[in-house]
């Protein structure tokens, strides 16, 4: 029964809305600041790049590949944040989008480690590796009805679920806390929020080294899916992909960008006759985006409209004046 | 003594904001900073503030100079400053405002926010709390949950009081509070700068409004072009000469005498 309803396809494009909804999170933390990041790719590329060969060449199990990846990008963006400090809006823009460059570069032309832009292919692969695993505990995939293939990317699947659950839960508590209220001060007014006491230096750098973290963990992971990986997948292309689920989700809370992934990924699959005009279409959507609705489809209000509706409907009190997150 | 001002310069390129201005303010009086437009006021705050480095001289807080720190850490020494231009964060709640004040004295980290340990729910509570608190002492107590752009002008006023003061500071600057207030705002103004004198904060105060600086200050300094031209009680700085010609100009038989 259910074992028919699987389909590999759908589960890979599942993934990979998962993994592109972690990197629009990863936007959003450093812009809940006020920095805006265009490096996000350049990490990602970062985190893939470690893991695979860390995996590769010294035969780590994946798990700590893909740590060392998140780890090694966070170190990036602890580099990249403190230069990167004094600016603000488009200069920093030009900043992080010139770094990703740097990052893509540097892949193509050291090529005794990373073989250039032909890329890195033969990564473990993380839902293969889950079947041989459980295999070794005498497992089989056939228990539950399903085929190994079936497995496999419902695997993946599942894991990338879990990691995405468990990222939005807690950026979502962090946002309600102390840090939190100190990132949107800095957001709000950087000179006000250092006369309150908020040392921006530390949380400027600590939201951007929390970015670069979960675009490298994104990286790392979108690696050991695929198998291969090459330069190209983390050039500028990329980092405006990334954007786009941020300014048409919404930067002012978690659900915008994970709405915005969610629905431009699955866009393209489900009318696949547009997906050769994706990028002009992404054009569009920024210039319509900035033009009508600059915050993004789901911002406060709308998220506090909601609340009102759902305590109305339920008769509940109290809760309608809480903020939206 | 609470802070020492010590023959403080500050020069702009080729231009001088203040030039060797020396004062001291004692603890728990309220002492007024006043002058003409430009005459550099709130330079000063932001020297105190440490937001610019004096040029030369020594700025001296409880006999420590406190030249060069970060804004944050002067904060966190106790000296909370206003804004002339209010500078709330404005999609902010009130309450959320003066929370963000609560910030240096309170320390939970990433981890414990995002794991709810029992001491960051307690500080967090205690947050809330004095939150509460400092918006009734300023008398905003029915709007926390407004969001403070939509605040009317003296209540935003007030609430960048109440922020100030969350972060317990010793020594609160306030720039101009009163300014863009009508006369009962203005009154609950004063009755509000005594309140938080008779918690033994000092106050440092910029205002243009003399009838309540006079009122108000046990002692006043007046800056003109950047120097200091006089310091004494209300008193004295009325009918000192030099104030009355900064403010009123001179006579013209005297600049013909």
């Amino acid at each position: 029964m259910i074992a028919e309803l699987i389909n590999p396809y759908y589960l890979q494009v599942a993934s990979f809305m998962l993994i592109n909804i972690i990197l629009g999170i990863s936007v959003y933390i450093t812009l809940s600041t006020g920095q805006l990041s265009l490096a996000n790719a350049g990490f990602m590329g970062i985190g893939a790049y470690t893991s695979a060969l860390l995996t590769i060449h010294f035969e780590l199990p994946i798990v700590v590949g893909i740590i060392a990846g998140a780890l090694v990008a966070a170190i990036c963006g602890i580099l990249i944040g403190i230069p990167t400090l004094r600016l603000q809006g488009v200069y920093l823009a030009i900043v992080t989008l010139g770094f990703g460059e740097v990052i893509r570069v540097v892949f193509v032309n050291w090529e005794t480690l990373t073989n250039g832009s032909v890329g890195i292919s033969g990564i473990p692969h993380i839902g293969r590796e889950i079947l041989s695993t459980l295999q070794g505990f005498g497992f089989n995939p056939s228990m539950l009805g399903l085929q190994n293939n079936q497995f496999i990317f419902l695997s993946i699947f599942t894991l990338l679920l879990l990691v995405t659950i468990f990222i939005i839960w807690f950026f979502r508590r962090q946002h309600s806390s102390r840090v939190g209220r100190a990132f949107a001060a800095i957001k709000l007014d950087e000179k006000a929020a250092e006369s309150m006491g908020i040392n921006i230096t530390y949380y400027k750098v600590l939201a951007f080294a929390q970015g670069a973290l979960v675009a490298g963990f994104a990286g790392a992971m979108y690696a050991h899916i695929l198998a291969y990986i090459s330069p190209a997948d983390f050039a500028y292309h990329r980092a405006v992909e990334i954007l786009i689920f941020v300014v048409f989700g919404g930067s002012e809370v978690i659900w915008g960008p994970v709405f915005g992934a969610f629905f431009l990924t699955l866009m393209p699959e489900v009318l696949r006759f547009i997906s050769e005009y994706r990028y002009m279409i992404y054009g569009l959507i920024i210039i319509i985006m900035m033009a009508v609705r600059p915050q993004g489809l789901i911002d406060v209000n709308m998220l506090n409209w909601f609340k009102r509706k759902r305590v109305k409907g339920g008769h509940k009190h109290g809760a309608g004046n809480q903020k939206g997150m | 003594m609470v802070l020492e001002i010590k023959k403080v310069c500050k020069n702009f390129g080729g231009l001088s904001a203040l030039t060797d201005v020396t004062f001291s303010i004692n603890q728990g009086e309220i002492f007024g900073l006043i002058g003409p437009n430009g005459a550099g006021k709130t330079t000063m705050f932001n020297l105190i503030t440490s937001m610019f480095i004096p040029t030369s001289g020594e700025i001296l807080f409880n006999n420590e100079n406190i030249n060069g720190l970060k804004s944050h850490v002067i904060t966190e020494k106790g000296i909370c400053r206003t804004f002339q231009n209010i500078r709330l964060f404005p999609q902010m709640t009130a309450a959320e405002n003066v929370m963000v004040g609560e910030h240096c004295r309170s320390n939970a980290g990433v981890l414990r926010s995002v794991f709810r340990t029992k001491s960051q729910r307690q500080e967090e509570t205690k947050i809330r709390e004095t939150a509460e608190e400092l918006l009734e002492f300023v008398g905003l107590s029915d709007y926390s949950e407004v969001v403070s752009e939509n605040l009317a002008y003296g209540q935003q006023r007030r609430l960048e009081i109440a922020r100030a003061l969350a972060s317990r500071p010793e020594l609160l600057l306030l720039d101009e509070p009163a300014a863009g207030m009508n006369e009962t705002e203005t009154s609950d103004l004063f009755d509000l700068i005594k309140k938080i004198q008779s918690k033994d904060i000092t106050v440092l105060l910029i205002e243009h409004d003399m009838p309540l600086v006079m009122k108000l200050c046990d002692r006043i300094a007046v800056l003109n072009f950047g120097k200091k031209i006089a310091e004494g009680t209300p008193e004295e700085i009325q009918n000192h000469p030099d104030v009355i010609e900064a403010y009123l100009g001179k006579e013209e038989d005297e600049l013909y005498a």
